[in-house]
């Protein structure tokens, strides 16, 4: 039976819907604020011991010797590893490129400062952290690679000696007539870009209890997991166990972002527990750990990078080239990040041909890790900055520049020249409302009187496509092999009419809980507080992938619209049969099952649960006495990549326009945000506060990659950002309260018309913000073209004439 | 990221704390006072610091006080920055201070983190040593000797340290009556909000006539210990009070520093154009105000 998923929430068979589209509160909130939610760090198993984990000092150097003795014979010490029992019992971690991984602790030779070399299992971390003080690690030092340039010198040290090359992988896109439109152009608007590392910084940083049933040889572990089914994929690979001997408990989480490095603290403490004769390990990562090389330092990018453009305007063709510093391994899928631009490559134009030249070089900084966004972040500053460059040669407006730029509402579904497709949208509505807000006119009247007085005011207006609800072809294009990106539920039902959702996911603080609430809710007419969402540990749950894409409030609402028609069909059966009626004519309408021809006789969906579970007799034949259904969906009409990566990928195009006013302060350099407006269509609302939330949360990380945060390295390849005196993250005095309205533009295709949201705010706000400064130099003559646009190098910037050194 | 061990010590009284360090440092013991921790802690969790033992203060509530000592405004070392904040005899005794006082750390960390402890711990970017430099304030010590007074230039003495002896507490801080005519203010640069500071400066100025007088500035975020601009101060003295002497002030006073510290955000150039900055802006600030 082919399930239809509604693409529109009055689709749904209730008359008034209570929830969808409402702002209601948050169901996971009341655990939250009363502080009863279960992390990680908050549960102490019998027995359980607690790991430290020894780094490496050096960023290259060779092992040659360690000695644990002192350590063993420490106070309260039960185990000890390091990498010779690595070496016995793992293979490397799943890297994207393949064959570009680490194991979990360095075996012979160490490629960043804050690799794992040993590691302590003890009754107390304190004992622990006591413990590594006693180990004895002789290194001969490497000479490092600090950064590409070096990386891909002819003579470079190699961090994968195996490989022979520092280069992991070099791809050359070309989609379209590119030599063509380059050579037509009237301009060609080019610039060189530098964003430095910045990354993911949840409140909790990663945390895991494991433990190795040493009858059973098989392993769970309790943990702060963002993809728990992944998690225990790669778990059974790297400890060489049967997959179905790996059970993963996810907890709820403290944020995620993308950034939560689990496979190696998973890894290690599993060993250890292992190596402990199966008592339970717990591995809580510290900060300093995590800002170190805990998995939440990413793109760390170069760009050159041109337009071409006619002389009206018209922006005809975009060549990128990029080089990308993916640190010591591949273990954070780099090469999915850098791919992931191929979805929205030419943002809201119609550009018409467009290239990406594309390297990835292993060096010895951190490995890099996913980011909330995944990698439009740097490539949308890049391509809304050259439209900046573009209005200021041509002596327009930028806004108006990229309005006349912009794909047409009826050029939709559109196909973009690196192959997705974007499903809707109406981006000149959302540039019009987002101008109207900011009373564009004013600011510039603003800027305007600004500039007179010798003031350094800027306006940025960028717009953005959100590729939302990724599948598995988005990532074939870069040789990723097929990892499926299913979410499934169950929905089931108690004799009382109370409703039951099974997820695979867990609470990272997006919400979806409540979106799937809402969703089983509204089509099944009950109150929400009857509902009960609760997350099924991987060795249970249906296939699903949980968050990630921008896909989740999308994905598991299509999960519970699939799982709720199955369900429906199947009380309509049950309804038909008992009241001896012809199926066709038994209807689910606002919570009741009822004949269409005679409303008045009908069942409640407590009566139709209590009859399936208790009067098998009264059953059709064929039907279960189970009123539950479950439901894995998957975006429909996906594709495979061609030879350039063009394919289908994301479901969805949302889209946004934000506009920044912003004033430099001269003597120092400093960046004002003096106001931020927002306008967004991301379809169908489900919950207009999450999606706010998720907006505000966006701007707050745009405005750290913009002007705040920075993973900085010396030149001897040793970071020197190790606590949160260094690494900046912008708090509630520096991010800008944001003036916000939105437009809908349902998505034709996906479930009740709603586009993923979770990263736009994100892939907008350093563009923005970047484009607001450079509106603000302009009359300087100068540009800013790398992040964050620190107080220091806009001063340098500033006085670089002078003949002050810095 | 978990402190190395050591001994903990929590006397109740100030005597037993002075007896208490006099016997660990005669048995040779590295020992360290902690107050408020807000510091210490966490250079305890990274085993920055790794005494043998802490003798905590919090039992000390002799030392939590703020009071008018006949216009003399004294400070128990133990009372919370939080309290300082909050005071309404504090805002009117000793304006800079209060303001110094805000710009320290958020509320949770003022919450916790002690007058004394700031002054005794000695930051190089803590507002604190600098608003001492600036107004006439004297800290007050107990030892196994018993009281000392100490004035604030002979009190800091370089990165991080004090004239104070290992086996002294520190328990008050007293600043002379504040001249209602008397000018102040304070100004920092800092990345975020409640950061430490990278450049800052705090001053305090008589405008007798137009004219500057006894004008004091200190500088801090720069140097290894809070420094007076004295450049910028001999400048200014008996000049009129006005933008064009301020920016000479500043560039005086900038070009003073000996070698002004450097770090990711902000390097030694960056920092000594800063503090030009900071002192002509800060100077403006305390001519227009009005009392």
């Amino acid at each position: 039976m082919a399930i239809e998923i509604h693409t529109l929430p009055e689709h749904m068979p209730n008359d008034a819907l209570r929830y969808v589209g409402k702002p209601v509160n948050r169901v996971e909130d009341p655990a939250l604020v009363s502080g009863t939610v279960q992390f990680i760090d908050n549960l102490s198993l019998p027995g359980m011991l607690h790991c430290a984990i020894l780094r490496s000092p050096h960023p290259h150097a060779r092992i040659v010797s360690v000695d644990v003795s002192a350590a063993l014979a420490a106070e309260g010490v039960v185990a000890v590893i390091s990498g010779e029992d690595v070496k016995r019992w793992c293979v490397p971690g799943f890297t994207a490129p393949e064959g570009w991984g680490n194991y979990c602790m360095a075996v012979d030779k160490v490629r960043f400062v804050g690799e794992p070399v040993a590691a302590v299992a003890a009754t107390s971390r304190y004992l622990a952290e006591d413990a590594l003080e006693l180990l004895h690690i002789e290194y001969e030092t490497l000479t490092p690679v600090c950064n590409p340039e070096q990386a891909m010198a002819p003579d470079a040290p190699v961090v994968f000696e195996e490989r022979g090359t520092n280069v992991m992988l070099h791809r050359d896109y070309t989609w379209g007539e590119v030599d063509r439109v380059f050579a037509e152009a009237d301009h060609i608007i080019s610039r060189r870009f530098r964003w430095n590392r910045v990354g993911a910084n949840p409140t909790e940083t990663f945390g895991c209890i494991c433990q190795w049933d040493l009858a059973d040889n098989s392993l769970t572990c309790h943990g702060a997991y963002q993809t728990p089914r992944f998690m225990a994929i790669g778990r059974a690979a790297s400890l060489q166990l049967p997959a179905n001997r790996v059970r993963i408990v996810t907890h709820p989480q403290g944020g995620g972002f993308g950034g939560k490095g689990g496979p190696r603290g998973t890894d290690i403490a599993a060993l250890l527990s292992r190596k402990s004769n199966g008592r339970p390990v717990k591995y809580i990562e510290d900060r300093m750990e995590y800002l170190l090389a805990g998995g939440g330092q990413s793109w760390d990018r170069y760009y050159d990078a041109a337009l071409a453009v006619k002389a009206d305007g018209t922006v005809t063709g975009f060549r990128v080239h990029l080089v990308d510093d993916q640190g010591a391994g591949a273990e954070g899928y780099g090469t999915i990040s850098a791919a992931k631009p191929l979805a929205a490559f030419t943002g809201n134009y119609r550009i018409e041909a467009a290239s990406y030249d594309l390297t990835l070089v292993a060096t010895n900084r951190a490995p890099t890790y996913p980011y909330r966004g995944y990698g439009p972040p740097p490539h949308n500053l890049v391509l809304e900055s050259l439209m900046d460059c573009t209005a200021r040669e041509l002596g327009m407006d930028p806004a108006e520049l990229r309005r006349q730029n912009f794909i047409r509402p009826e050029q939709f579904p559109y196909t973009v020249p690196s192959g997705n497709e974007y499903d809707s949208g109406n981006y000149e509505a959302v540039l019009d409302r987002v101008l109207e807000i900011a009373d564009y006119p004013a600011l510039r009247a603003r800027q305007a009187a600004a500039r007179a007085e010798g003031r350094l005011v800027g306006i940025g207006v960028v717009g953005t496509v959100e590729p939302g609800v990724f599948d598995w072809n988005a990532y074939a294009t870069v040789g990723v092999p097929g990892v499926g990106v299913p979410e499934g539920v169950k929905v089931g039902l108690d004799v009382f009419g109370n409703v039951s959702v099974a997820v695979g996911f867990s609470l990272q603080g997006q919400g979806q809980f409540t979106v799937a609430a809402q969703v089983v809710a509204d089509y099944l007419g009950v109150d929400m507080a009857q509902v009960k969402i609760s997350t099924a540990s991987s060795d249970v749950a249906l296939p699903h992938f949980g968050q990630g894409g921008s896909r989740l409030g999308v994905a598991v609402t299509g999960a519970i619209l699939g799982a709720c028609e199955k369900l429906n069909a199947m009380f309509c059966k049950v309804v038909a049969h008992v009241m001896q009626a012809p199926e066709e004519s038994i209807v689910l309408r606002n919570g009741r099952l009822y004949r269409v021809d005679a409303p008045e006789h009908g069942m409640s969906l407590a009566e139709i649960a209590g009859l399936m579970l208790s009067r098998s007799d009264l059953l059709p034949p064929g039907v279960e006495p189970c009123p539950e259904a479950t439901y894995v969906w998957t975006s429909p009409n996906r594709n495979a990549p061609d030879d350039q990566g063009r394919c289908r990928s994301y479901l969805t195009a949302a889209n946004a326009t934000h506009v920044a006013l912003v004033e430099i302060d001269r003597d120092t350099g400093r960046t004002h945000i003096l106001d931020y407006c927002i306008v967004d269509d991301c379809g169908t609302r489900l919950n207009p506060a999450n999606v706010e939330g998720q907006l505000q949360g966006g701007v707050a990380q745009g405005v750290g990659a913009a002007l705040y945060e920075e993973y900085v390295y010396n030149d001897e390849c040793q970071p020197l950002v190790s606590t949160f005196v260094d690494y900046l993250m912008p708090t509630i005095h520096e991010v800008p309260m944001t003036r916000k309205d939105h437009i809908v533009t349902p998505s034709p295709v996906s479930p009740l018309g709603a586009k993923g949201c979770g990263e736009g705010a994100m892939h907008t706000t350093p563009a923005t913000i970047l484009c607001a400064i450079n509106d603000a130099l302009a009359p300087l003559g100068k540009e800013m073209l790398e992040t964050p646009a620190s107080p220091h190098r806009l001063w340098k910037l500033l006085h670089e004439d002078q003949a002050t050194s810095a | 990221m978990k402190p190395a061990p050591f001994d903990y010590h929590a006397p109740a009284t100030l005597d037993e704390a002075v007896a208490l360090l006099t016997r660990l440092e005669d048995e040779g013991c590295d020992m360290k006072i902690i107050a408020g921790g807000q510091s210490l802690m966490p250079m305890l969790a990274l085993r920055v610091a790794r005494p043998e033992a802490l003798v905590d203060l919090r039992r000390l509530d002799t030392l939590n006080y703020i009071r008018d000592d006949a216009g003399t405004l004294a400070i128990g070392a133990m009372t919370s920055k939080q309290a300082a904040a909050d005071s309404a005899l504090v805002k009117r005794a000793q304006p800079l201070f209060h303001a110094a006082t805000e710009l320290v750390g958020h509320r949770q960390i003022r919450n916790r983190g002690s007058v004394g402890g700031s002054f005794a711990h000695a930051d190089p970017a803590s507002e604190y040593p600098a608003v001492a430099l600036v107004l006439d304030t004297e800290f007050e010590a107990v030892g196994p000797d018993g009281a000392r007074t100490i004035p604030a230039d002979e009190f800091f003495v370089t990165y991080m340290t004090t004239s104070l002896e290992t086996t002294e507490v520190l328990t008050a801080v007293r600043f002379a009556p504040f001249a209602p005519q008397r000018r102040w203010a304070i100004q920092e640069f800092a990345r975020r909000n409640g950061d430490l500071a990278l450049a800052g400066v705090a001053l305090t100025l008589n405008v007798d006539g137009g004219l500057c007088r006894d004008v004091r500035i200190a500088a801090f975020g720069v140097e290894a210990t809070a420094v007076r601009l004295t450049a910028a101060e001999q400048l200014l003295e008996g000049q009129p009070a006005q933008a064009a002497q301020f920016e000479q002030a500043g560039k005086a006073g900038a070009a003073q520093l000996d070698d002004p510290m450097s770090c990711i955000h902000a390097s030694s150039a960056y920092r000594r154009h800063l503090i030009g900055v900071l002192t002509t802006r800060a100077l403006g600030e305390a001519a227009a105000r009005t009392h």
